[in-house]
């Protein structure tokens, strides 16, 4: 009860006018993101966080999560009126938003969407309040086997879960991330690492402009290759989902909302995960199966609650361990770092109320999209009028931008440059950016707990694999890496059908 | 043999040989064992043992592409000229303009060529070159006064 009684707190006590206006202009700012194809809330909370790096830390990382959740929210509206997920996360919004729309119910597939969101942030936010202090707790066991091995099996569930089809490319994806954060300056000794003598290199690759480029340069040139897209423009009248209609779905919000706050928490899975087990669940447990993907309201409603219930979920690790759920969540731990936030295992001790400011500014966001996103279903179908044509400059411009803000060096703008195109390669080959990002964001993590264990164990491997935690880390990795080759995970299925 | 496959192929063999050099550099950096350094927290431990990692995928993913295993789907056909259009053009602004004109001129000719490019052909010249015009105007002022003065942001 401590942790609802601090819930509630913090959201009257960011229920003043600067606050809820910097929630709304940031949440409209955010749904505007989601819904221009191309946009993601990664490249969005990347591009605010060079913006509000000079304003005081609550206030920026207010913004950066009202962005977020706008963001996540807003690529529904592009799912449903276009059938290309504003960002990621929605794609599996558009198998029956996209019906909805063509049969005249687009308003009403807007309004589900709308509350699902808000909805499953709810859930997410309740949760991130009650079980983020306990595995802050948790977290304080862990040593540098342990985080060594939460870093190795964050990028291989990230790399398995984000690459359904093909494994192989998730975790390629991942361990490029995790090469690529060795080079520069080293943490323990302070060797420059890959550096031949470039000062700009032994500086290392900033997060913020790989991720710019990853997810703004990449994308712009991924939309340009693309063929235009068409707006539905007829809407229809109704809006407001019937509230008969809400309460006697309660428990695919209720399970949707689990269920997205669950795969938010595991490493680098996020959102989109969120979406696709939530809508899976959904279908699994309908008396009407078969109507799903030709326009179940039921199966937009579970995505929407799964998607926005992972932002929160995401944040769960970040607060505590250090560790991202998600590409968008790893943005937003870097901005924590750049505003003098030090998440991780210490923050119930450190700063115990910043955890529930996070579930409070979570709230506001909530209410925000609830509020934006029913009162200007109509207005808001201009911005996806505007030509790319006109569009993409203007993004690429906020990118390099961008990239230089964060240090002023001109060598951020070449990373923001040679990520783009490195991840519009790896895009166009199917490989995903998630592992990528986390990698990249792991890195260090990996490095230092890694070297730190091996000197503590005096060159033995054994306490990696045999202290408590660091097994069931190392044996869950294992797992994962099992079941993602092929010709294992069909032998384990026949065995497991082998009757007795 | 199929585009996917032969992509995947020359991946491999990039990232076999990457991870291969990788290992190499990382083994051939000092252990500072002269500084009296445990050799178990060299610089060269982790990056080695990842240039490891991706040379193992790289071979894995060179064996399923030439053995004809399990294959991801094809990546999507699109344009390839617009594609190379918008390349060229924002490398020129990021990596040729910028730094030796004022910020603020390298974005309108960048917008408004930008746009200029991909519009004449459905708007003609004369409104394509007239939108182009405004809205690079108008993003030059606004980027670099709300940056600049609002933001208090350096601009490149």
């Amino acid at each position: 009860m401590d942790a609802l009684t601090n819930l509630g707190a913090a959201i009257v006590g960011l229920a003043e006018p600067s606050s809820l206006f910097s929630v709304l202009w940031a949440t409209l700012l955010g749904m505007t993101v989601g819904m221009l194809p191309g946009l993601t809330a990664t490249l969005g909370i990347a591009l605010l966080t060079t913006l509000t790096f000079r304003m005081a830390a609550d206030d920026a990382i207010l913004i950066l999560i009202a962005m977020y959740v706008g963001a996540i929210y807003g690529g529904s509206r592009t799912a449903i009126l276009l059938n290309i997920p504003g960002t990621p996360a929605n794609a599996a919004s558009g198998l029956d938003g996209f019906p909805l729309a063509r049969a005249g119910r687009a308003g009403e597939a807007m309004g589900i969407a709308t509350v699902g969101s808000f909805f499953g942030s709810v859930v997410g936010l309740l949760a991130l309040a009650l079980i983020a202090p306990q595995l802050a707790e948790f977290g304080l066991r862990f040593q540098s086997y342990e985080f060594f091995w939460l870093a190795v099996f964050g990028v291989v569930i990230s790399g398995r879960l984000t690459a359904m089809d093909d494994p192989i490319k998730g975790w390629i994806s991942g361990f490029l991330g995790l090469f690529l954060a060795q080079v520069g300056q080293e943490g323990i000794h302070a060797y420059q690492r890959f550096a031949y003598g470039s000062v700009d290199l032994a500086g290392g690759f900033g997060l913020l402009p790989a991720l710019v480029g990853a997810f703004g340069f990449a994308e712009i040139l991924c939309v340009m290759k693309e063929p235009a897209y068409v707006t539905v423009r007829d809407v229809g009248s109704r809006i407001l989902p019937s509230l008969r209609d809400l309460f006697g779905r309660w428990w695919t919000v209720l399970r949707s909302g689990l269920i997205g706050t669950t795969m938010g928490i595991v490493p680098g899975v996020g959102e989109d995960m969120g979406a696709w087990v939530s809508y899976a669940a959904a279908r699994r447990a309908s008396r009407e199966p078969e109507t799903f993907g030709k326009g179940a309201t039921e199966g937009l409603l579970a995505a929407e609650t799964g998607n926005n219930a992972a932002v929160p979920g995401a944040i769960i690790p970040v607060l505590t361990l250090a560790v991202p759920g998600s590409a968008p969540a790893a943005v937003l731990l870097a901005a924590m770092f750049i505003h003098g936030v030090r998440p991780g295992p210490l923050i119930m001790i450190e700063s115990p109320d910043f955890v529930f400011q996070v579930a409070g500014m979570l709230f506001w966001a909530s209410v925000a999209i609830l509020v934006l996103g029913l009162a200007l279903t109509k207005p808001m179908l201009f911005v996806l009028r505007v030509p790319r044509e006109y569009l993409m400059p203007v993004i690429f411009v906020l990118c390099v931008v961008g990239a230089f803000a964060i240090a002023s060096r001109v060598f951020d703008v070449y990373v923001m440059l040679g990520f783009g195109i490195l991840g519009f390669a790896l895009r166009q080959m199917n490989y995903p950016m998630a592992p990528l990002v986390l990698g990249i964001v792991l890195g260090d993590i990996l490095d230092k707990n890694f070297r730190r264990g091996m000197v503590l164990s005096d060159g033995s491997f054994e306490p990696f694999v045999t202290r408590p935690i660091s097994a069931v880390l190392a044996a869950l990795t294992l797992v994962t890496i099992l079941w993602g080759i092929g010709p294992v995970r069909r032998a384990a299925g026949r065995l497991v059908r082998r009757p007795s | 043999m199929s585009g996917a496959r032969r992509a995947d192929l020359v991946f491999a063999v990039l990232l076999t040989v990457f991870g291969i050099a990788a290992t190499v550099e990382s083994w051939r950096m000092p252990t500072l064992a002269e500084l009296g350094v445990d050799p178990m927290s060299a610089p060269g431990l982790t990056p080695g043992l990842l240039g490891v990692v991706l040379a193992v995928l790289g071979l894995a993913l060179l064996g399923r592409s030439l053995g004809g295993g399990e294959m991801g789907e094809t990546a999507a056909a699109g344009g390839w000229g617009r594609l190379a259009v918008a390349l060229v053009l924002c490398l020129g602004y990021a990596a040729g303009l910028l730094g030796r004109v004022p910020f603020w001129a390298a974005t309108a000719i960048f917008v408004a060529l930008f746009t200029f490019v991909f519009t004449v052909r459905e708007a003609g010249p004369v409104r394509a070159g007239a939108g182009s015009l405004v809205l690079a105007a108008a993003v030059a002022v606004a980027v670099t006064l709300l940056f600049e003065r609002v933001f208090l942001v350096r601009l490149p």
